[in-house]
């Protein structure tokens, strides 16, 4: 006769209830406090957001917060960047799930590609955001010469043929990195213009995939190789610089550029220049020469002791005296100049700390190969730091993007200071601050939330494939 | 016959060329380096210099000594030095400078106790056992930390202060003191008042005997500690500490002559302004409240992770040994996560510090919004924003240098 076991009780709610919200005396007391607290803060909420709410300032000037005062005849720019980020991110997301494929085989895993549904699930906040746009905006003609539900439904569509990079056969995974990063300067790009001066970033993206890609084992001497790569690095960037030299369209440079779309590209061109700035500050602070080391340490530490905003006056008010007569830089410029180098500063901090959290035996292992030490770093030392530290690297991103509110102190006008606009108007001259207040809080939240759950995800797989 | 063959008498060790020698790379890489970094200092300098004085801007301190010419926004207690000198519009830029420190102090100070308080309330309340008040301390987190700083700061000055419940400040809530007139607080959309003290004389003497009885108390202090240390019995030295302090200031109090008065706030006849007492601007209020609340956020997240990190098996311990709860938290468990929990969090002090350098969103008259308005009437920005980078550095550097000795002595408990 076999034993079974009995079958465990049913838990209902007043079980749950009852072990949950009434453990003992002190927990039942707390539950009876809060409930008609929690239900008082909901009403009033609730009440603010239904019914006292003066929501007009936000909805009239929903395109303002979006864009500012971006020059409303080049709006397709705009659209056709949103359009060119969606692929590139659905391109990104795709070749990133393939790439998790391709090592589950190598080990011998079962893998389950995540659904784009579950995509969106993750970034609920971020749908829930612009289904907050889309609200607002189908109650209003706001004059947009295209329907924003069209703008985001296609966005939709671009991620999803993007995505379908997962079907790349895996010699050429790399391509779909190739195309993510192409089409990230092509849709920056699309409205800051192409003129013949903006060939730089292509020419470094096609520069480096053709230094890895050129066939140069079969030769012997370390010099014929490296002439060779330079050979074909060069052809690349003068091809490049001859087609946009054709092309020379130019489009709105970031000094027109305000609202929701400032803030997220000045992070975003932050974050993206200050990266090489703070490795080398990272590398110089490791190294064992003491000059060099002592100089990074300065650096690091009087950047870091000095808050953001006091940087930024120093940028507006002192920067054009340190530089040659007659240097004439725009305000979003200086801005942009010293939100990277106080980037640096904290993503050297990060990368070191990968640096350090690094077993000294990797290090071994290479001299015992007989490697010099540059490809030490470059090929054992650095993969391995970078990947470790990307969740605190989106960390600083969502703090830069968090920190970019601060322009509107010095009279930029991005998603908060857009508000200075919106309360010079005759209708809103002084009413409804709480409102315009709350929906830029909602969108910086909805960001950094959605950013954040990435970075939590990212350190939990990190830490999952160790 | 062999013939010998010749053994060279030295091998020599084949150096490479000089430009793959280690040693030269280092001295010719750190030399490269240093004149790169001078060269362009030099070149950031001398373009500095040959602008100011193109524009006729003066390049010496000498401001510093001069006229402020600017009354500081909101300024009701703008003591530079408590009871001693009050600041207005004539006094010198070096004493605008003191004032903003001093508030910025302020903020600091009492942003980095709400914060602190808050974090920790909110930390524990996420690993409580009731699902309310768990769920409420991550609504909390989640709110507070992706949500700029800058923004909670003007939401609060906004939408808790000058449009908010309070009443203006003619009409101000007044709150006395039990069974007398004075009042206790007074509560206006503006400036909160409550009571404070004034100055019969000068404090010279009071002060020097106050600060000679904390070093007093801080020497029983050690006293005590090694007391301990050696018998074994209790120390009681913060009974012991207090004791001192409070001896030295009763007899520093009476030794003067009784330099102090208590003063109650009142509004003054025309109700427009808060006479005596203490009071506190909703600027500063903003300030500190926001912050603290922000901050909170993340050292709540800071108190959390270090209380999963101590192990298990020390709260089962002190569950074996009969500790209630609230035991097993303030002996067993707090101290040790507070060891793990002190290096981040100096790291959020810090950052608590550097931003109330936002406190010109609020009309807050910290250092930096101080300097802000002073360059915008003509002094020069160059001079005031590198004393503004020396505060905040200042302030950073004595806050790492004093938690880091506190987290040192902590550490070296352990082991």
């Amino acid at each position: 006769m076999t034993t079974t076991a009995p079958a465990p009780p049913r838990q209902t709610r007043m079980d749950w209830a009852r072990k949950n919200l009434f453990r003992s005396w002190w927990s039942g007391l707390i539950t009876v406090i809060l409930v008609p607290l929690i239900v008082y803060l909901a009403y009033l909420s609730l009440r603010f957001f239904f019914v006292t709410g003066q929501w007009d300032a936000v909805r009239v000037n929903l395109t303002l917060f979006m864009q500012g005062t971006f020059p409303r005849d080049e709006q397709w720019r705009l659209i056709s960047q949103i359009m060119i980020f969606a692929l590139a991110f659905g391109i990104g997301l795709g070749t990133n799930s393939a790439a998790s494929q391709d090592r589950a085989e190598d080990a011998g895993l079962d893998y389950e590609r995540g659904s784009i549904a579950g995509t969106l699930a993750r970034m609920w906040s971020l749908v829930a955001f612009i289904s907050l746009l889309l609200f607002f905006a189908s109650t209003d003609d706001l004059g947009n010469f295209i329907n924003p539900f069209l703008v985001v439904g296609g966005g939709l569509v671009m991620a999803a043929i993007g995505y379908q990079a997962h079907r790349f056969p895996r010699r050429i995974r790399r391509v779909g990195w190739l195309l993510t990063a192409t089409f990230l300067v092509l849709g920056f790009q699309v409205v800051s213009g192409f003129d013949a001066g903006g060939w730089l970033p292509l020419s470094i993206i096609f520069g480096g995939a053709v230094y890895g890609a050129v066939p140069v084992d079969r030769f012997d001497s370390a010099w014929l190789r490296f002439a060779l790569r330079l050979v074909a690095i060069a052809v690349v960037v003068l091809i490049v610089q001859a087609v946009y030299r054709a092309v020379d369209s130019p489009g709105i440079g970031w000094d027109k550029w305000s609202g929701l779309h400032l803030t997220l590209m000045v992070s975003a061109i932050a974050i993206v220049l200050a990266f090489p700035l703070g490795l080398l500050l990272a590398l110089a602070r490791r190294s064992t020469l003491p000059a060099l080391r002592m100089m990074a340490t300065v650096y690091i530490e009087v950047i870091r002791g000095v808050p953001l905003i006091t940087l930024l006056f120093m940028g507006q008010f002192i920067l054009g005296f340190l530089l040659p007569q007659g240097t004439v830089l725009s305000a979003i410029t200086r801005a942009i100049a010293v939100m990277t180098l106080f980037s640096a500063a904290y993503i050297a901090e990060i990368v070191r700390g990968g640096l350090q959290a690094l077993d000294k035996g990797q290090n071994e292992a290479g001299q015992a190969l007989g490697m010099a030490p540059p490809p030490i770093m470059r090929r054992i030392i650095l993969p391995q730091a970078l990947t470790a530290v990307i969740p605190a690297m989106v960390g600083q991103f969502i703090s830069l993007f968090k920190d970019s509110s601060l322009l509107s102190i010095i009279a930029i006008l991005e998603f908060l200071g857009v508000r200075k606009i919106i309360h010079a108007q005759p209708d809103f001259r002084s009413v409804a601050f709480a409102e315009t207040l709350v929906f830029v809080a909602i969108g910086y939240w909805a960001f950094a939330f959605a950013m954040s759950r990435e970075s939590q995800r990212l350190e939990r797989r990190l830490r999952v494939t160790r | 016959m062999t013939t010998e063959t010749q053994e060279p008498q030295r091998r020599e060790v084949a150096r490479p060329p000089f430009y793959r020698d280690v040693r030269v790379i280092r001295v010719v890489g750190q030399i490269l380096a240093v004149v790169a970094v001078v060269g362009i200092g030099f070149w950031l300098t001398r373009n500095l210099f040959s602008n100011m004085n193109r524009l006729g801007i003066s390049t010496s301190f000498n401001f510093l000594f001069g006229p402020t010419n600017t009354a500081i926004p909101f300024c009701d207690n703008c003591w530079v030095i408590p009871y001693q000198f009050r600041f207005d519009p004539r006094s010198p830029v070096w004493q605008m400078v003191l004032v903003g420190v001093k508030n910025t102090f302020l903020a600091a100070f009492f942003g980095i106790i709400l914060a602190s308080v808050m974090g920790l309330l909110v930390g524990i309340s996420r690993l409580s056992e009731n699902w309310l008040v768990a769920r409420l301390a991550t609504v909390y987190v989640e709110f507070f930390r992706n949500i700029p700083p800058l923004v909670i700061i003007i939401f609060f000055g906004a939408a808790v202060f000058t449009a908010g419940p309070f009443p203006i400040l003619s009409e101000s809530w007044e709150i006395n003191f039990p069974a007398t007139d004075n009042n206790l607080l007074i509560i206006n959309n503006d400036k909160w008042g409550i009571p404070g003290f004034t100055s019969t004389g000068s404090l010279v003497v009071f002060w020097a005997i106050l600060i000679i009885g904390v070093v007093v108390a801080a020497y029983v202090w050690r006293r005590r500690t090694k007391f301990f240390e050696q018998t074994g019995q209790p120390h009681h030295r913060v009974l012991w500490f207090t004791g001192v302090v409070l001896a030295s200031l009763v007899l520093a109090y009476f030794v003067t002559g009784q330099p102090f008065d208590m003063s109650w706030p009142v509004i003054s006849e025309n109700r427009r302004r808060i006479d005596g007492g203490f009071i506190v601007n909703w600027g500063f209020m903003s300030i500190a409240g926001a912050l603290g609340l922000y901050t909170a956020s993340h050292i709540g997240e800071i108190i959390r992770g270090s209380i999963l990190a101590v192990p298990n098996g020390q709260s089962e311990a002190a569950n074996a040994v009969a500790l209630s709860a609230s035991q097993r938290y303030r002996y067993v468990v707090l101290p040790q996560a507070t060891r793990i929990a002190l290096p981040p969090t100096i790291n959020q002090y810090l950052n608590l510090v550097k931003n109330t350098s936002l406190g010109t969103a609020v009309a807050y008259a910290e250092i930096t919004s101080l300097t802000k308005t002073s360059v915008g009437n003509g002094r020069p920005a160059f001079q005031s924003f590198i004393i503004v980078m020396a505060v905040y550095l200042v302030f950073s550097l004595t806050i790492s240098l004093v938690l880091n000795l506190v987290n040192r002595r902590m550490q070296l408990v352990s082991r």
